[in-house]
């Protein structure tokens, strides 16, 4: 049974657009900030329309709304990547130890994994933004110490699973030892698993980091696709909106989009019957 | 089913508990924190002592934690800085709209996801199934509040044909079509929103669970048997096709339904729990905000181990999943 990423990802249209549009989203954010100028600056040239100057006009306190929108979609490209690699990272050594250790440690992760995953995290996340008030990388930080157990417990089971599998029983009767099987066969064979947690807790926390940002409760000096909506939509009665707020929102809703993409091919590579449906 | 039971009252402790922790994890005593710096030198201390040992605050941490839990339980939320109320009868007044807003959102968008799936995946491969996949994938991306948003500007500030703030005109009771019309007519933005973010879903699973359906034997017993196509569909393949739909529902409806609901109303300035800690939150209400917190989360909680435990009745099998 050997199932390649590429060839699944050559039949796949929508997973291709995903990807294409995250790597052409990544490019943009990192290129634009070095030409489009600081998004900080003020000027008394305020709500222009969008010009040759301005791509996307100035908002209300005269700033260049392309430049700040590049620099948005920086941050949450940051925190979306920042909380891929931290919290997959915690459920890898959470899920892993706990299938591979069992007992009563199992038995204790089990439990917290458990009560996380009941508990709404979202809201938990707006009561600590309101008090903490996060910039960028505490941001990432707290969506990361919420997220991880959805993929713990992915990851715990298949551990569990493949510990019982053929290839594994007869490493362990050539004598291997159990640092080796863990390095050298459970994670490896984990592979599939921890890109589909990646991308899942990538996609959860663009939409965490910009709904915070969007209802103002994360740090004021960051700027994230999230605070140019929340300061947009104070305008809502004025024509603004088509070059203040739906670029940001789309940008948002199109980063979301390929992650789901993404995602669903990856769950067809972990679970070919999908392939069908 | 009682390890269940066991991690709901974890989460329980660690929703109170962190309730309890993160204000004080601020810089500073309360005091200070609510009155500002000066009143170091405003106060007296005579009266900071007396405001401290009247609110607890002079005790150990220990002893206030436990003096918190037992007032939770009493259902003393705390007292509103900026209403002058106490938050439990605040939460009270504005809680029915949240539940009149999510159930009926929930209510409307699993049955239109389940009606559109079973169609859709009765024609797969068809333009039809096509068109409504792509329009459900499509609307799958857009975040709560950006739909939202969107619905507000081009219904009610473009084209300006829906109220879009607030649950109700003032003095509409006075109007001659009564203050049900008007009601109703406030809630069809925030509804339509939530029936455009909720229904993605449960039309996807749908469509997969009627896809696997239409291949089973008794599909084909039932055409063989002449059955008209409409019962084979609603009453044989879509009926089987309800269990993970009703199952996923009920995993939705506490967390991504109950936070959908909060960013819509905010808004909508839809007077529900949402909107009530928005508004907190610029008004620096602290107890307001913790006490909504603790009444949202614990509600959601609630509403959890009530749909674990019934899925144990619609599909017997999930007993054996732990």
């Amino acid at each position: 049974m050997h199932i390649s990423v590429k060839d699944n990802l050559k039949r796949d249209k929508s997973a291709r657009a995903g990807l294409a549009i995250i790597a052409v989203l990544i490019l943009f954010s990192m290129i634009t900030p070095f030409f489009s100028g600081n998004p900080e600056a003020f000027s008394r040239s305020i709500f222009l329309r969008p010009g040759l100057n301005n791509i996307l006009g100035t908002n209300d306190l005269g700033q260049d709304i392309f430049s700040r929108l590049a620099h948005g979609l920086r941050t949450s490209l940051m925190v979306s990547i920042g909380v891929g690699v931290i919290a997959t990272s915690i459920s890898l050594l959470m899920g892993v130890s706990s299938g591979f250790i069992g007992g009563i440690y199992d038995i204790i992760v089990m439990r917290i994994i458990d009560a996380f995953l009941v508990m709404p995290s979202i809201i938990i996340l707006i009561l600590l933004s309101v008090f903490i008030r996060p910039a960028t990388v505490t941001m990432i930080i707290l969506i990361s110490l919420l997220c991880w157990p959805e993929g713990a417990r992915i990851i715990r089971g298949q551990t569990l699973a493949l510990k019982e599998k053929r290839h594994i029983y007869s490493a362990r009767t050539f004598g291997a030892k159990k640092t080796y099987i863990l390095f050298r066969h459970i994670i490896p064979d984990l592979g599939n698993i921890i890109v589909v947690s990646f991308i899942h807790n990538a996609r959860t926390a663009v939409f965490l980091e910009a709904g915070m940002a969007f209802i103002g409760i994360s740090s004021i000096t960051t700027i994230s696709l999230g605070t140019i909506m929340h300061n947009a939509f104070k305008f809502y009665y004025l024509p603004v909106w088509l070059w203040w707020f739906l670029p940001p929102g789309i940008l948002l809703s199109m980063i979301l989009l390929s992650f789901t993409f993404l995602g669903n091919l990856m769950e067809k590579l972990i679970d070919p019957r999908l392939n069908n449906a | 089913m009682r390890k269940k039971c066991f991690s709901y009252i974890i989460a329980f402790l660690i929703i109170i508990t962190l309730n309890f922790i993160v204000p004080r994890l601020l810089p500073g005593d309360p005091l200070s924190a609510i009155y500002g710096e000066e009143v170091l030198l405003k106060l007296s201390g005579e009266t900071r002592e007396y405001i401290n040992s009247t609110y607890n605050l002079d005790r150990p941490v220990a002893i206030q934690y436990v003096l918190h839990v037992i007032s939770i339980f009493r259902g003393n939320l705390g007292y509103s800085i900026y209403y002058k109320k106490p938050v439990i009868e605040l939460v009270f007044s504005y809680i029915p709209y949240t539940i009149i807003l999510m159930g009926l959102g929930m209510l409307i968008s699993t049955a239109l996801g389940i009606v559109l799936g079973i169609e859709s995946g009765w024609r797969r491969g068809k333009r039809y199934d096509r068109f409504i996949l792509f329009m459900m994938i499509f609307f799958s991306g857009f975040p709560a509040f950006f739909m939202g948003a969107c619905f507000l500007i081009i219904f009610g500030v473009i084209l300006d044909i829906l109220p879009f703030q607030g649950a109700k005109t003032a003095y509409s009771g006075m109007a001659a079509s009564g203050i049900t019309f008007d009601f109703l007519r406030h809630l069809i933005l925030p509804l339509l929103s939530l029936v455009f973010v909720f229904t993605p879903s449960s039309y996807l699973l749908t469509r997969n669970a009627m896809i696997s359906s239409i291949k089973e034997p008794y599909i084909l017993l039932a055409k063989a048997k002449g059955l008209k196509d409409i019962r084979i569909r609603y009453g044989h393949a879509g009926r089987n096709s309800l269990i993970p739909v009703a199952t996923h529902t009920g995993v939705r409806l506490g967390t991504v339904m109950m936070t959908g609901t909060l960013f819509i109303e905010i808004i909508f300035s839809y007077p529900g729990m949402g909107t009530l800690i928005y508004n907190s939150i610029l008004n620096r209400d602290y107890p307001v905000i913790q006490g909504s917190f603790l009444f949202v989360a614990v509600l959601v909680l609630l509403i959890n181990f009530l749909m674990d435990i019934s899925y144990v009745r619609l599909d017997p099998r999930i007993e054996y999943a732990y």
